[in-house]
C-alpha cells in the first residue's frame, strides 16, 4: 500500500466514492465524490495530536467495534495515506483538535464534499466482500452469549496491533480461554441464508487454529466442519500440519450452542458423524466462521457501473472459465472477492490479470469490437413515427448499449454493443438491423433453402457459439442425421426474429428448429433468456393455431452436444415422416394466411441486392459514428 | 438382477412419494441428529442422517428394521435446522409407507381396541394426531355387527392420546403405559413424600 502511494503515476483517492460512470471502453467519464475529511490533506502530517486532544470516543469499525477510536481518527495505525479525518456524526464541535493542530492549521471545519470528474480508459473494480451477520441464526446465540464471537473479531483480539495487543481474552471475564471451538459454514452452504460455499473459511479456520496453538500449545482447539475443502497448492499439507499439532477436527454441523449463565461457558451440541452419536462439549469460547456475502451496497455499485450480478449477488464475469477477470462491459475488470468468494492467492492472480487486461486498452490507439453491431434506422423507430419510443430494445440489451433520450429515436452506443442481435429481433418496427445479419440477408437465406420442396425441409436456426458448434461436432463425429436439415447461423438465439419463423412457415417449411446455448453458457449474458422467452411465446402460439406437436421445436444444445443435435433433428424428421403428406400440406395451407397476416407490417422486405445496398449505407453510418466518438 | 439395480430402485421409490423427493440433497452434516430429541432421550440407535444414507445406498431391510423408520414423531425440529431444508420427517414417512406396503410392522406397541367394551363414539378418532383411528362396522362376538374403533398400526405412534380421551377405557397403548400402571407410578412417587411430610 505504501509502495502504491509512493508510485508517482498512481493517484490514490481515499475516502472517495464513485457516483456515476458514463461512456465506454477507452472513454469513461467517472464522477467521484471526494468526501469531506475536515482535514486539509496537503497540510496534515499525521502526527495524531488532534486525536489525542479529541474528547469523543466511538467504536472503531476496523477493530470490529471491540475498541474505541476518537472522533478525529485514522482507522488503523498503518493507514495510507496517513491523513486524519473528523467524524462529523460524533464530533461535538469543541475545537480542541484545532487548538492541538496549532501552527499547521490543517483542520478545516468548513470543508464540503466535492464532485470531481475524471476521464479514464479502463476501470478495475475491487470492492471486496461483506460479512454475514450470524446473529440471525438464533441457535448459535451470537450477540446473546458474550463468548460466542466471529472469527474476524477473534483476529482483532489475536492481533498484536489490535485492542488487546495480541492477548486473546474471552469477552465475559477477560480470562485467557483454554478450550476453543471454531464452527465452519455459519450461514454458508445453508439454503436458508446463502446456499454457496464461502471458499476460504476451511483454510482460514485452520490458519487461526494453528496460530492459537503456536502461541499457546496448551490450548485445546476443535474445528467443527461439514467438509474440509483444501483444493489449492500446499493447502492439504497445511491441513496435515494442523492435525499433527493436535488440533481436533470434528465432522458434524452444530445445531445448538447453550450457555452456563453463571460462568458463561458454552456447550456445543453436534453429532459426531464418525460415531453417529449426538455430543455436547464444553468450551470457553466459540468462534463462528461467518459466510462471505456481497458488499451491502453491491446492488448500488452494479447499477452505477452497469455491470450485471450473478444469482448470489456478486458481480458477473464475462465468462466463468475463460474470462473471469472481465466484466461483460468492455473496459471494466474485476479483481478479488467482488466477483465471488476468493482467497488471497486467487485475488492476487485475478488482480494481476485485470491489470494486464486494462493495460492492453491503455496501450492501444484503437480498440477492435465485434463487426456484427446493431444499427438503428431512426426513420422507422416509434419515437419518430409515433412520438414515443417503445423501449423494447433497451430492455433486450444485456450491455446497456441502447440509449433513448427524451423523445429521440433509440441510439446504439457502438462501442458497447457486442452484437447479439437481441434488440434487432425485439424491435416491433424493424427499425434496428444487425450488420452482417440483416433481416434481408437472413430472409433471403430462408427463401433460398425453402425454394425447392419446402415441406420436406427442416429449417434449423442455430446460435453461433453453441448450437452451430454442436452441429459441427455432429458432422465431424459422423453422427448421422437427416439430410433435410438446413442450418442457418445467427449470433445468438436472441436474434431469432419471430418474422424468420413466420416466413419459414409461410413458405411451407416442414419444421423449424429454434436452438441456442444453455442459459448459463450464453455468450451474451442474458441473450439466451430473451431468445427463450420468445421461443416459449411462439410455442404457445403455434399450439393454439393447431400446429402438430414437434413441427416447431426448441432445443438448447451446447457445442459439446453433437449427439443431441443429431438426435433432435432425427426426432423432428420422425415427426414429419409420421404425417401423411396430404395432412402436412393441409396444415401448411391452413397456417399460411395466419403467417401472412403476421408478416404484414413487414411489407416490402428488400431483396438481396437491396439488402447489400442498405448494409453499405449502415456501414457508412457506423463510420460516421466512429468519427464522432 | 444385479445388486446395483435394487439399490437405485429403493431410493427412487422413496423419491416418488411426495415429501421424499429431497432425499439426495443430504450431505450428512448431522444437524438433524444433534437436534433430535428421540435420539437423545429415547433410542441412541435412532439417526435420521443414517436412515437417509441407507435409503440412498439401497439398504432396504436395514432401513425397515431401523428404529428411525418407526419412531419419528414429526416434531420437525430437524427441518427448521437443516441447512439443505430437507423435510426429513416426510422422507422418513415415505420410507415408512414403503415398509408398511412391504408387510413390515411397527416396532411400537400401538394402541389396541377392546371390541367388547367399545361404544363406537369416535372420540379417539377425532383426537388422534396421526389419523390412525377410524370407525368400522365389525362383527364382534356376543355383540353382533356394530361400529367400533379400529387402529391402523402403520400410522399409530403409540402416544396414548386415545387412551386418555376414551370414556369407556376401551382403547389403550402398551402395558407399562396403561391407566393402571400410570396411576400406580403416580402413587409410588407421591406416597413416600406424603409420609415424610
Amino acid at each position: 500500500m505504501v509502495d502504491a502511494a509512493r508510485q508517482p503515476r498512481i493517484d490514490l483517492r481515499a475516502f472517495t466514492e464513485v457516483e456515476k460512470v458514463e461512456g465506454f471502453v477507452g472513454n469513461f467519464e467517472v464522477t467521484l465524490r471526494e468526501k469531506a475529511k475536515y482535514v486539509l490533506a496537503d497540510r496534515c502530517n499525521g502526527c495524531g495530536e488532534c486525536a489525542r486532544a479529541c474528547p469523543i470516543e466511538v467504536p472503531n469499525y476496523f477493530d470490529m467495534n471491540l475498541a474505541p477510536r476518537k472522533a478525529a481518527y485514522i482507522p488503523m495505525s498503518q493507514s495510507v495515506p496517513l491523513i486524519y479525518s473528523i467524524d462529523m456524526d460524533a464530533c461535538i464541535h469543541c475545537y480542541k483538535c484545532v487548538e492541538a493542530c496549532g501552527q499547521l492549521e490543517a483542520i478545516d471545519f468548513g470543508q464540503e464534499d466535492k464532485l470531481v470528474k475524471e476521464d479514464v480508459g479502463a476501470i478495475i473494480v475491487a470492492t471486496g466482500f461483506g460479512h454475514f451477520d450470524p446473529s440471525v441464526m438464533e441457535e448459535y446465540g451470537y450477540a446473546h452469549y458474550p463468548n460466542v464471537i466471529t472469527s474476524m473479531e477473534m483476529e482483532r483480539l489475536n492481533n498484536s496491533a489490535g485492542p488487546t495487543a495480541g492477548n486473546l481474552i474471552r469477552p465475559s471475564d477477560h480470562q485467557n480461554p483454554q478450550k476453543l471451538a471454531f464452527i465452519n459454514c455459519v450461514g454458508s452452504r445453508d439454503k436458508r441464508y446463502n446456499p454457496s460455499c464461502s471458499n476460504f473459511c476451511c483454510m482460514y479456520s485452520i490458519k487461526n487454529a494453528i496460530l492459537l496453538k503456536q502461541m499457546n500449545p496448551d490450548v485445546e482447539v476443535t474445528i467443527y466442519y461439514m467438509d474440509i475443502r483444501t483444493p489449492s497448492k500446499g493447502y492439504e499439507e497445511f491441513y496435515d500440519r494442523a492435525r499433527e499439532m493436535g488440533i481436533h477436527f470434528q465432522q458434524g454441523r452444530p445445531s445448538l450452542i447453550t450457555e452456563d449463565p453463571d460462568t458463561h461457558d458454552l456447550f456445543v451440541h453436534a453429532e459426531d458423524i464418525a460415531l453417529g452419536k449426538a455430543t455436547e462439549k464444553k468450551y470457553d469460547m466459540v468462534m463462528l466462521n461467518q459466510a462471505v456475502i456481497p458488499q451491502p451496497d453491491q446492488d448500488h455499485m452494479s447499477s452505477v457501473l452497469n455491470v450485471a450480478q450473478s444469482p448470489g449477488g456478486w458481480f458477473m464475469e464475462y465468462h466463468p472459465k475463460l474470462r473471469p477477470m472481465d466484466s461483460p462491459t468492455d473496459g471494466i475488470f474485476f479483481a478479488g472477492a467482488c466477483q465471488g468468494p476468493k482467497d488471497i492467492p486467487s485475488s492476487v492472480a485475478q488482480g494481476s490479470a485485470a491489470a494486464a487486461r486494462a493495460s492492453r486498452i491503455l496501450h492501444s490507439e484503437e480498440w477492435e469490437i465485434e463487426p456484427t453491431v446493431a444499427v438503428v434506422w431512426p426513420d422507422r423507430c416509434s419515437a419518430t413515427t409515433r412520438g414515443k419510443a417503445c423501449g423494447l430494445c433497451v430492455k433486450a440489451c444485456p450491455y446497456g448499449a441502447v440509449k433513448i433520450e427524451g423523445d429521440k429515436a433509440a441510439e446504439i452506443i457502438t462501442a458497447k454493443c457486442h452484437g447479439c442481435g437481441g434488440c434487432v429481433a425485439e424491435c416491433p418496427e424493424d427499425a434496428i438491423t444487425q450488420l452482417h445479419y440483416t433481416d434481408a440477408q437472413l430472409l433471403s437465406q430462408i427463401r433460398a433453402v425453402l425454394a425447392d420442396k419446402p415441406e420436406e425441409k427442416i429449417v434449423a436456426f442455430r446460435c453461433h457459439w453453441c448450437s452451430y458448434g454442436g452441429a459441427d461436432l455432429a458432422g465431424t463425429s459422423h453422427f448421422e442425421y437427416t439430410a433435410n436439415e438446413r442450418g442457418l447461423r445467427v449470433m445468438c438465439s436472441a436474434r431469432m426474429d419471430t418474422d424468420f419463423i413466420y416466413e419459414a412457415y409461410r413458405l411451407g417449411a416442414g419444421a423449424v428448429l429454434y436452438s441456442g446455448c444453455h442459459p448459463q453458457d450464453c455468450h451474451y449474458i442474458t441473450g439466451q433468456v430473451i431468445g427463450a422467452k420468445r421461443a416459449k411465446r411462439l410455442t404457445k402460439m403455434f399450439d393454439r393455431m393447431g400446429m402438430t406437436d414437434g413441427r416447431f421445436r426448441v432445443a438448447w444444445i451446447s457445442a459439446a452436444e453433437g449427439d443431441k443435435y443429431a438426435r433432435v433433428l432425427n426426432e423432428m424428421q420422425a415427426v414429419l415422416d409420421a404425417m401423411p403428406p396430404e395432412a402436412l400440406k393441409a396444415e401448411i395451407d391452413k397456417l399460411r394466411p395466419e403467417m401472412e397476416k403476421r408478416l404484414k407490417k413487414f411489407p416490402n422486405v428488400p431483396g438481396v441486392s437491396e439488402a447489400m445496398a442498405f448494409s453499405d449505407t449502415l456501414t457508412e453510418a457506423i463510420n460516421e459514428q466512429k468519427e464522432v466518438a | 438382477m444385479s445388486h446395483t439395480t435394487t439399490m437405485t430402485t429403493f431410493a427412487d421409490d422413496v423419491k416418488a412419494i411426495p415429501g421424499g423427493e429431497n432425499l439426495e440433497l443430504c450431505y450428512s452434516c448431522g444437524t438433524c441428529v444433534s437436534k433430535c430429541m428421540i435420539q437423545q432421550k429415547v433410542d441412541p440407535e435412532y439417526n435420521p442422517r443414517r436412515l437417509l444414507r441407507m435409503v440412498m445406498e439401497g439398504m432396504k431391510q436395514e432401513a425397515f428394521s431401523n428404529p428411525t423408520t418407526w419412531l419419528c414423531s414429526e416434531c420437525d425440529l430437524c427441518y427448521q435446522a437443516c441447512p439443505q431444508q430437507i423435510h426429513i420427517s416426510s422422507v422418513i414417512n415415505a420410507v415408512k409407507a414403503i415398509a408398511v406396503d412391504d408387510g413390515k410392522e411397527t416396532i411400537l406397541h400401538t394402541a389396541k381396541v377392546n371390541q367388547q367394551t367399545c361404544v363406537g363414539c369416535g372420540l379417539c378418532a377425532e383426537a388422534c394426531p396421526y389419523e390412525a383411528i377410524s370407525l368400522v362396522q365389525t362383527k364382534v362376538p356376543f355383540r353382533g355387527l356394530i361400529q367400533v374403533a379400529e387402529v391402523d398400526p402403520g400410522r399409530c405412534m403409540a402416544c396414548g392420546l386415545c387412551s386418555a380421551i376414551c370414556r369407556s377405557t376401551s382403547i389403550g397403548v402398551q402395558i407399562e403405559y396403561s391407566d393402571e400402571a400410570i396411576i400406580e407410578n403416580l402413587w409410588n412417587w407421591m406416597l413416600p413424600q406424603g409420609v415424610e411430610e
